[in-house]
């Protein structure tokens, strides 16, 4: 167990960013920490960091593996030291080292130039943050975290400031990286994709509290609540009644590429709606309706399906649910 | 437009500054530069030269340390009375220097609350400096403030967390971001000090050869119509003035390439 955080609460002076929260997280594992802002993920890795006290409390701990400053954190905006070179700055954990721990000068070197060969900057050694792009910033800003040999790796929206294609190739990186270095690692995001593309396993956080912690493809297939089949990715929502369960109010939530369309109705459960827009360029064609009681659907069809189709704006077709998660208010099905 | 612009304000520069100063050299070297010479060798002129130069050194020492204190704890920290600080440390720009060398007589003088406890303030150097410093602590502190604000505190929690401790905190990564908006205070909080007069003038006692200093020398020599020596004096306080000027230009040169 490299991190090990039990029952944590933690108020600031008008609300309660985290309540009652516990969190394990294996060797070598990478956690991603996924939550709308304000749901109190930043403010969990920063008392992991030791950054931010939670508050006291006779069942609270924090236990992070390793002695000493062993923990390895990267900034949303970096917090690279502006004065100081590409090299000065991943050089700067040995070197605030006591005399009696701190590697010799040449050592240092050595082990700077090997970290800027990681992360593929030894040609920017002498450049200053400022004349560095964001994604180089950011792999400085990892570089440096890296320096002091960390027994966990903690990043806090490591990619949200970059462009979209940069993000996806750090992304990348980020992955064979830290499949190959092994360290614990607990990361930080708002966005799902990310999360679920990047992490062994994602923590689903709201308003201070642990919606579900398991695989992407558990917290994808099997969410444990609303939240979550809400938050990861786009999803139809429909109202109905479930007739076992007592006639009670029941919340429908099917996802766009969980529904297909027909042209014909071939049974009382087809939706009937009309076509908004077709949007087609991507991996998947968007179609955008509206039923008859104007809430909006949204369905993905497959390039295929769409050509069989032919579909035009404005006209009124059938809408076929495939699958589908059904939320009664305090009763899961 | 930007033609009457300039014509403007060079018209406002040359009247209310550059006239002035051309005045101060000639009148100095009016009656030769054998009188400018002695009037700037006179003891008087030397002590108070000695006393201004003491003054100013003393009080930048002091607000340095000050200034950097209380400049780290409202930006970086938050903490009850942070707002209160932060307008005490404006007031001496707000109170009239006059006043304040009125309220050191008031605190330390023979009558006041204070006075007559073995050392003596009012009337002798330590009054000087203390009303030296206290009309030019906000300088640095203001200059610090904003900056260290805009900042933030991301760069003091990496070093944190890369293991350093307060004082390599402070050392390797607060003071080198701030170093160049420090050195500006320093030059314009030395400009005050060296120039001030009100609150001096009160707390000085004008004692010749001992708490004068060049300000305060300057008006006795113009009030004894001894306009030529007067004006020497004061062409070496101008000097000082250019000096500091020149300074404070090479480092906001510097500001502006650092961005810091």
């Amino acid at each position: 167990m490299a991190i090990d955080v039990r029952h944590i609460t933690k108020s600031f002076a008008n609300y309660t960013a985290l309540k009652d929260v516990s969190l394990r997280v294996d060797d070598g594992e990478l956690v991603a920490l996924l939550g709308p802002s304000g749901s109190g993920k930043t403010t969990l890795l920063r008392i992991i960091a030791g950054l931010e006290a939670h508050d006291p409390n006779e069942q609270s701990s924090v236990h992070v593996d390793g002695s000493g400053p062993r923990v390895g954190f990267v900034f949303q905006h970096y917090a690279l030291f502006r004065h100081m070179t590409v090299f000065e700055n991943v050089a700067f954990g040995l070197r605030v080292r006591p005399r009696s721990l701190r590697p010799s000068d040449k050592e240092i070197r050595r082990r700077v130039d090997e970290l800027l060969d990681l992360i593929q900057l030894s040609r920017w050694a002498g450049r200053y943050p400022s004349q560095l792009s964001g994604g180089q910033r950011q792999r400085v800003a990892l570089a440096r975290a890296l320096a002091i040999e960390p027994s966990v790796l903690l990043l806090d929206e490591p990619f949200g400031a970059l462009d979209a294609r940069v993000r996806q190739e750090l992304r990348r990186w980020l992955r064979t990286l830290q499949e190959r270095i092994k360290v614990t690692t607990v990361l930080v995001t708002h966005d799902q994709e990310e999360a679920l593309e990047v992490a062994d396993r994602v923590v689903i956080m709201n308003e201070g509290r642990i919606e579900q912690a398991g695989t992407p493809d558990e917290v994808f297939h099997n969410p444990a609540s609303e939240f979550v089949v809400t938050f990861l990715g786009n999803v139809n929502l429909f109202h109905g009644r479930v007739e076992s369960v007592d006639a009670k109010q029941a919340r429908v939530f099917v996802r766009p590429h969980e529904l297909d369309i027909e042209r014909q109705q071939l049974n009382e459960f087809y939706i009937p709606a009309k076509i908004t827009r077709i949007q087609s360029a991507g991996p998947v064609v968007r179609v955008d309706l509206v039923d008859e009681q104007n809430q909006e659907i949204a369905v993905d069809l497959t390039h295929d399906r769409h050509r069989y189709l032919a579909l035009k704006p404005r006209e009124t077709v059938f809408v076929k649910v495939r699958e589908a998660r059904v939320f009664v208010p305090n009763y899961e099905i | 437009m930007r033609r009457t612009l300039i014509s403007v304000s060079a018209a406002f520069v040359g009247t209310l500054i550059l006239l002035p100063v051309i005045a101060v050299f000639t009148e100095a070297f009016r009656k030769g530069i054998g009188l400018y010479l002695a009037s700037i060798t006179d003891p008087l002129a030397l002590a108070a030269l000695r006393l201004t130069l003491l003054t100013a050194a003393v009080t930048l020492a002091f607000n340095l340390v000050f200034g950097l204190a209380a400049s780290w704890l409202i930006a970086k920290f938050s903490f009850p009375g942070r707002n209160l600080l932060l307008s005490l440390i404006d007031l001496p720009f707000a109170v009239s220097p006059v006043i304040s060398g009125l309220v050191f007589v008031l605190l330390f003088g023979a009558q006041g609350w204070f006075g007559n406890r073995g050392v003596q303030i009012v009337f002798a150097t330590p009054g000087v400096i203390l009303a030296t410093i206290f009309v030019t602590f906000p300088f640095i502190a203001r200059e610090l403030i904003p900056l260290m604000q805009e900042q933030g505190t991301e760069e003091e929690e990496a070093a944190v967390l890369l293991g350093a401790n307060g004082w390599q905190i402070f050392r390797r990564v607060t003071l080198p971001n701030i170093r160049w908006a420090l050195l500006y205070g320093v030059v314009l909080a030395n400009a005050r000090a060296m120039g001030e007069f009100g609150a001096v003038s009160v707390v000085s006692g004008h004692i010749r050869g001992r708490t004068n200093t060049l300000p305060l020398h300057v008006e006795i020599l113009y009030n004894e119509y001894n306009f030529a020596a007067a004006f020497a004096v004061a062409s070496l306080l101008a000097l000082l003035a250019v000096v500091t000027l020149i300074a404070k230009a090479i480092i906001e040169r510097k500001i502006v390439k650092h961005g810091d």
